[in-house]
């Protein structure tokens, strides 16, 4: 189509109130593009029908465009706001959450070293349990050693050192002929030395008989360095030797440390 | 009148002063063409706040090369003032008034616009065939497409483009002489 005959088609003056198809529109926008003269006319009907609206319209108020621009700049300041209003509940967010997770790792840690006194505490509790338990045990071999002191049945012999070997050294009995309990107490005799073990033996005189009663170690002990002996032989004398561990068959003679006789 | 384009563009860029320029233009025709749909003044003034608001929130969208800036604020215009007719609150306090036209308007206001008698359009429109307001208004001021209005006024899509281009020339005399 020439500028004239667009010019001529009314086309414009529709292009113009927006009341064109979009192919149409198209092709008159492509005529204003490139046709001054097209574009002048449209111009014009433009400004005929501005005029026209501006008979119509009652005053403009001054106030509309301020509020305009305070609605604009309001909606920029706004979008602003709301990425700072935006960001607060997120920091907000994070540092509770942060927070929060270092109040667990501090709870954890302090549950895990509770934990841990508790079980320190429970073992202390069965160590001194045990100890309680040793205590009180030793507590009731001591009553039983003083019961047999203070008893009638026991009569007590210091049973001294030969002299020969041991001249310092001394060991008491205390026997109970009625049923062969004896109990020596060992605190006059030096400690043996390693390897070595004291036996204790029966002795009868007439002929010299020894029997062995036991060792001086711990399945006999008693109290503190008090050895409790049963089943030997009714005694005449009691002797203490050195042996080797273990014990011997026949005292050493050698090694005679104590050696006493338990008759009245 | 030529179209503002370099103001166009800075507007585009969100130059505020080139916005104030284009509303200083424009506004009056806009309220106009709003008024001429609400028939209220108030909601006129609130509806020309509304339309310049989104002229500047959607200046993107408007391209030189695919329309006219006028035909662009038109549209955004007369499809506001319709939103705002069709509201409950708006129905609800008005009714009967869809009938008004822009003569109407002319004709029962003096005080409308101080320009009014200086440039003779009241004549004109005194003048101006009924055919030429029904036209003028449903294509104009009513937002009806060439399509529709062929159809409202029972006229073939020819003759109604050749008699609109009267109308308009008629018009164009009267006012720009």
């Amino acid at each position: 189509m020439d500028p004239e005959e667009i010019i001529a088609s009314g086309k414009l003056e529709m292009y113009a109130c927006g009341a064109l198809s979009l192919t149409e529109s198209q092709e008159v926008q492509e005529a204003i593009n490139t046709f001054p003269e097209v574009r002048r006319e449209l111009e014009l009907i433009e400004e005929s029908l501005l005029l026209l609206a501006e008979t119509v319209s009652p005053p403009v108020q001054a106030m509309t465009w301020t509020a305009i621009l305070n609605s604009i700049r309001n909606t920029n300041s706004n979008t602003n706001d709301n990425v700072r209003t935006m960001n607060w509940p997120a920091i907000t967010g994070w540092a509770a959450a942060i927070l929060f997770m270092g109040g667990i790792m501090w709870m954890l840690k302090q549950n895990s070293e509770l934990n841990n006194s508790i079980q320190v505490t429970t073992t202390e509790n069965t160590v001194l349990r045990e100890e309680k338990a040793n205590t009180e045990t030793q507590l009731a071999e001591n009553n039983e050693v003083l019961e047999v002191l203070r008893s009638k049945d026991y009569q007590a012999f210091t049973l001294p050192g030969n002299q020969a070997v041991a001249p310092e050294a001394f060991a008491k009995v205390y026997l109970n002929k009625k049923e062969n309990i004896a109990y020596i107490d060992t605190k006059g005799l030096p400690t043996p030395p390693r390897g070595k073990v004291y036996q204790v033996w029966s002795l009868k005189m007439e002929p010299l008989t020894p029997t062995s009663v036991g060792l001086i170690s711990a399945e006999s002990q008693m109290g503190e360095g008090i050895y409790k002996f049963v089943n030997f032989p009714e005694p005449e004398a009691f002797g203490i030797t050195l042996e080797p561990e273990g014990g011997s068959e026949t005292p050493t003679m050698s090694q005679l440390y104590i050696l006493g006789m338990v008759t009245i | 009148m030529e179209q503002p384009n370099d103001l166009i563009l800075e507007m585009q860029n969100g130059s505020e002063k080139a916005f104030s320029q284009l509303y200083t233009m424009y506004s009056e025709a806009i309220q106009g063409i709003i008024y001429s749909i609400v028939l209220d003044e108030e909601t006129a003034e609130e509806l020309l706040q509304d339309v310049f608001v989104k002229v500047w929130n959607n200046a993107s969208t408007y391209s030189i090369e695919k329309g006219r800036f006028f035909t662009w604020l038109l549209n955004i215009a007369r499809n506001t003032a319709i939103d705002e007719t069709r509201s409950k609150a708006f129905k609800n306090s008005r009714k009967n008034l869809s009938t008004t036209n822009f003569v109407d308007i002319l004709s029962s206001s003096d005080s409308l616009n101080k320009r009014t008698n200086a440039i003779g359009i009241k004549k004109f429109v005194d003048a101006l065939k009924p055919a030429c307001i029904k036209i003028i208004d449903l294509l104009y001021f009513k937002g009806f497409t060439q399509a529709e209005a062929s159809k409202t006024l029972e006229i073939p899509l020819g003759t109604l483009k050749t008699r609109n281009r009267t109308c308009i020339n008629e018009l164009r005399v009267m006012v720009l002489g």
